[in-house]
């Protein structure tokens, strides 16, 4: 019964095959290809709009770069300390995005991806499916890491008046960097998935983040510091400064290596910096090849563990107990849809479409937790302004960091309304035959989704903006001033995410990302962006107090009526085309 | 052939296959019916290898699917429920490709391809991106690449669906005349025409135990009914339910016996 049978497998084309780890990089090649293709086909608009946005992007990073590097590096006997930090610590920082990024990308495309799931009967081995997944990984994590930085390094290099091999020997410092990351991020994605279910991940990340929260606010507290320190006791400040920042320097850290290396390649010690470079490569290899050969059984481990878990925390009889408390009370009420009952005014259909996109906002955890990132991230921000009170103490330096918080808010918003509100319109289009069959109507339905992301937005950013004028004790006049300008940004940035969401629907899409990065997209994102450059620079030069924080600016008036005309443009015109656009819509 | 040999799998506390032994000889068409929630797609996924079985063994052609996992999928073509495919390749360029990976020689691709690719009337949408076709046309294609290097055992979950008439007969002609030339057909499915009509051989798994395993004529006997195989899968798997709710020391439910 165990011998196996004989077959009609032809051994000797095996030989002339490719591997299957090529097959897998060609064939994914060619698909790569063919959705760039796809893009220029669709529309050269889209194609145009990319090119011109990352250009863009380019062109200003590197111009800011360049001017900020020239400006550290101009404080005499302080700027090359200034700049070295300033390197060793950005590396510190990316390599911890890194592996976050990593570790998301690398659990999402080896457990929760179809493509891992059609190879697994064939016949490849475990770790050719890994090795295709690895490197797939590695570079949709790391690509954008590349081209972030790819401006800074060249205004550091033009800064330093390197020689032209710094640029070439720099790429080959980053090619060994991003390997480590990788590695590291699809071995913890591997295990995590091996030991810990999604509730289990859930309360493991959490707990993580509270503790990394608490160590960084224990360990990078700031002090205020006086005038006075600064006028007299530079260095003392600046020891203080460099001695919270020193964690970069640890010298077992592979970002140590790579600034280190880059750092000595650009002073042109060639010797240190191969030494650097080897130190990379050692690493490199060593985990480089026990992730290529040694995980592909605990990766199928995984794999299987995944498919086959109902909870790791079942076997505690209090999370059963818990379990089974929320069952009983799953057909009664809730919280939130006794809060909303409140709400008579708005008919019960219209209740029912606001209760079901808060609990599917509640129960995705992308995103309610990349808005609590970029949110919190700068509410922490806008807190510490308080320490630095006693510099602000200039009115045109208040002014300026009013308008830049402004700024920051509204692009963070733009950031997740083009991430989650743009697609809604498309998503629900899949469940057309619930709603747009239902009394309630497409049109309401839109402006329903809009009215609910306004308003939820709108406690957020109005919130945030009223911390920042209270953390530059700004005078309620002035606070009421940047509070109504949030607020018309608010609404006309949902009212484009919305009404572009509606004019582009891509209703075969099940993914929201994948919505997002399509013409409407991306047009969306692009729009925000200008919309929001265009009327900062409008609200700043038609204050009413000039950059010395007196009243008697002028332009008020011209300055506004741009504002208001702009934002009409930008988020009422869609919003009214799409109404109008739905009202023929045929389902 | 198909061995199950002592098949548990659990989930949590959850027992989704129970103790399953079966064996699925050479050239036998053998559909696996059951209700929702029965074990069907956890045993299926267990013999394609996606999931490991937390007991017992899974063997395809002699060999076991964990132990010797390599030799195992080289003679298995699997065809899941919601099947993927490479969207922005064309029909023939996957097929060739699927081909590749079970090292097919160049020849050996097309002329397999050909027949298949007739019979299934895939010539015209060949040259055209997966991306623009309908479901059907979809599921022909993952069909044929599954066909494509003559595997010894072929397991199918809800094969039919998405298939108009034509080539839902096309698909058991050609599973019948394949099975008629040694190759172990395993349909898991809820569309009890097709266990019927084709099956040398049905298992009905119920709560994750197999409750029934014979022919049409003997799970007639057994459930002491006649007529139409719905009617014998009704009483089957009422029967086990109604024992399942009597108290446990009257409860003896005949165990399945194996081939």
């Amino acid at each position: 019964m165990n011998r196996p049978m004989s077959t009609n497998r032809a051994p000797a084309s095996r030989a002339a095959s490719p591997s299957p780890l090529t097959l897998l990089v060609r064939v994914n090649m060619r698909q790569a290809w063919r959705r760039l293709l796809a893009i220029r086909q669709q529309s050269r608009l889209l194609t145009a709009l990319i090119v011109l946005f990352l250009g863009g992007y380019a062109a200003l990073a590197f111009a800011i770069f360049y001017r900020g590097l020239r400006f550290a590096g101009s404080f005499p006997g302080l700027g090359a300390v200034l700049i070295e930090r300033m390197l060793f610590l950005l590396f510190a920082f990316l390599f911890g995005l890194l592996l976050l990024s990593n570790l998301i990308i690398s659990y999402t495309n080896l457990f929760r991806n179809r493509e891992t799931s059609f190879l697994l009967p064939l016949p490849i081995p475990w770790e050719s499916i890994f090795r295709w997944k690895f490197i797939e990984s590695a570079l949709l994590a790391s690509w954008a890491f590349l081209f972030l930085i790819a401006p800074m390094l060249a205004a550091y290099g033009l800064t330093q008046g390197v020689p032209w091999h710094f640029y070439a020997a720099t790429l080959g410092f980053l090619g060994l960097f991003i390997m480590l990351p990788a590695v590291a991020g699809s071995w913890l994605a591997v295990n995590l998935a091996r030991f810990l279910d999604r509730r289990a991940f859930q309360v493991a990340a959490l707990l993580v983040a509270s503790g990394l929260l608490a160590a960084t606010a224990i360990w990078l507290k700031t002090d205020p510091i006086t005038d006075e320190q600064l006028e007299t006791r530079v260095l003392v400040v600046l020891d203080r400064l460099l001695s919270r920042t020193h964690f970069a320097l640890f010298p077992l850290l592979p970002s140590y290596w790579l600034s280190a290396g880059v750092q000595q390649w650009a002073e042109g010690a060639l010797g240190a910096a191969l030494f650097f470079a080897l130190v990379l490569l050692s690493h490199v290899l060593f985990f480089g090849t026990l992730a290529l050969t040694r995980m592909g059984n605990a990766f199928y481990a995984a794999v299987s563990m995944v498919q086959s878990r109902g909870s790791a925390m079942n076997r505690w009889p209090w999370f059963r107990a818990w379990q089974q408390r929320l069952d009983r009370r799953a057909r009664s009420t809730g919280w939130l849809e006794r809060a909303l009952a409140w709400a008579r005014p708005i008919p019960v259909d219209v209740r029912a479409v606001l209760l079901k996109d808060m609990r599917l906002f509640w129960r995705d955890t992308t995103q309610w937790g990349q808005t609590l990132v970029l949110f919190g991230l700068l509410g922490v921000y806008f807190l510490n302004l308080r320490h630095f009170s006693q510099q602000l103490t200039s009115p045109f330096w208040i002014f300026l960091v009013s308008y830049l918080n402004l700024g920051a808010c509204a692009l963070n918003l733009a950031t997740l309304t083009t991430r989650f509100v743009y697609p809604q319109f498309s998503l629900e289009g899949k469940r057309l035959w619930i709603v747009g069959m239902a009394p309630l109507g497409l049109r309401r339905l839109v402006l329903a989704k809009f009215a609910l992301a306004s308003t939820l937005s709108l406690a957020l950013t109005a919130g945030l903006i009223i911390l920042s004028c209270r953390m530059l004790m700004l005078a309620w006049d002035r606070t009421l001033y940047l509070t109504v300008a949030i607020t018309v940004m608010t609404f006309t940035l949902n009212g484009l995410a919305v009404g572009l969401g509606a004019l582009y629907p891509n209703f075969k899409e099940d993914n929201p990302s994948k919505i997002v990065s399509g013409f409407g997209g991306t047009f969306c994102l692009v729009v925000s962006f200008l919309y929001i450059v265009a009327s900062v620079v409008l609200l700043a030069l038609g204050s009413p107090w000039t950059r010395y924080g007196e009243p008697g600016g002028s332009g008020l008036m011209p300055s506004w009526a741009g504002f208001v005309l702009l934002s009409a443009g930008v988020g009422w015109l869609p919003l009214r085309l799409s109404l109008r656009r739905i009202s023929q819509f045929e389902m | 052939m198909i061995e199950l040999i002592h098949l548990v799998k659990r989930f949590g506390d959850l027992v989704a296959v129970n103790a399953v032994d079966l064996v699925v000889p050479r050239g036998q068409f053998f559909a696996l019916l059951g209700p929702n929630a029965a074990g069907k797609t956890t045993t299926v996924k267990i013999l394609a290898g996606l999931m490991k079985p937390t007991s017992g063994a899974a063997r395809i052609a002699g060999y076991d699917v964990q132990e010797q996992p390599l030799e195992a999928r080289r003679r298995i073509a699997y065809v899941p429920d919601f099947p993927f495919l490479y969207d922005k390749l064309t029909p023939w360029e996957f097929i060739r490709f699927t081909g590749q990976l079970f090292q097919m020689s160049e020849e050996r691709i097309a002329s397999g391809a050909r027949e298949l690719v007739a019979r299934f009337n895939l010539e015209p949408y060949l040259a055209k991106p997966i991306e623009a076709l309908s479901h059907g046309t979809r599921q022909r294609i993952v069909i044929v690449s599954a066909l494509l290097h003559a595997p010894d055992v072929v397991v199918l979950d809800e094969p039919m669906v998405g298939l108009d008439p034509h080539h839902a007969r096309v698909l058991k002609d050609i599973l019948k005349e394949r099975a008629l030339a040694g190759m172990t057909v395993f349909v898991s499915t809820h569309q009890l025409s097709v266990a019927e009509e084709m099956a040398d051989r049905i298992g009905i798994m119920h709560e994750g135990r197999l409750i029934a395993l014979g022919t049409r004529d003997e799970l007639r006997r057994q459930s002491g009914t006649s007529g139409a195989l719905e009617q014998t899968f009704l009483t089957l798997t009422r029967q086990e339910a109604n024992l399942r709710e009597e108290p446990p020391s009257s409860s003896a439910a005949p165990a399945a016996q194996s081939e």
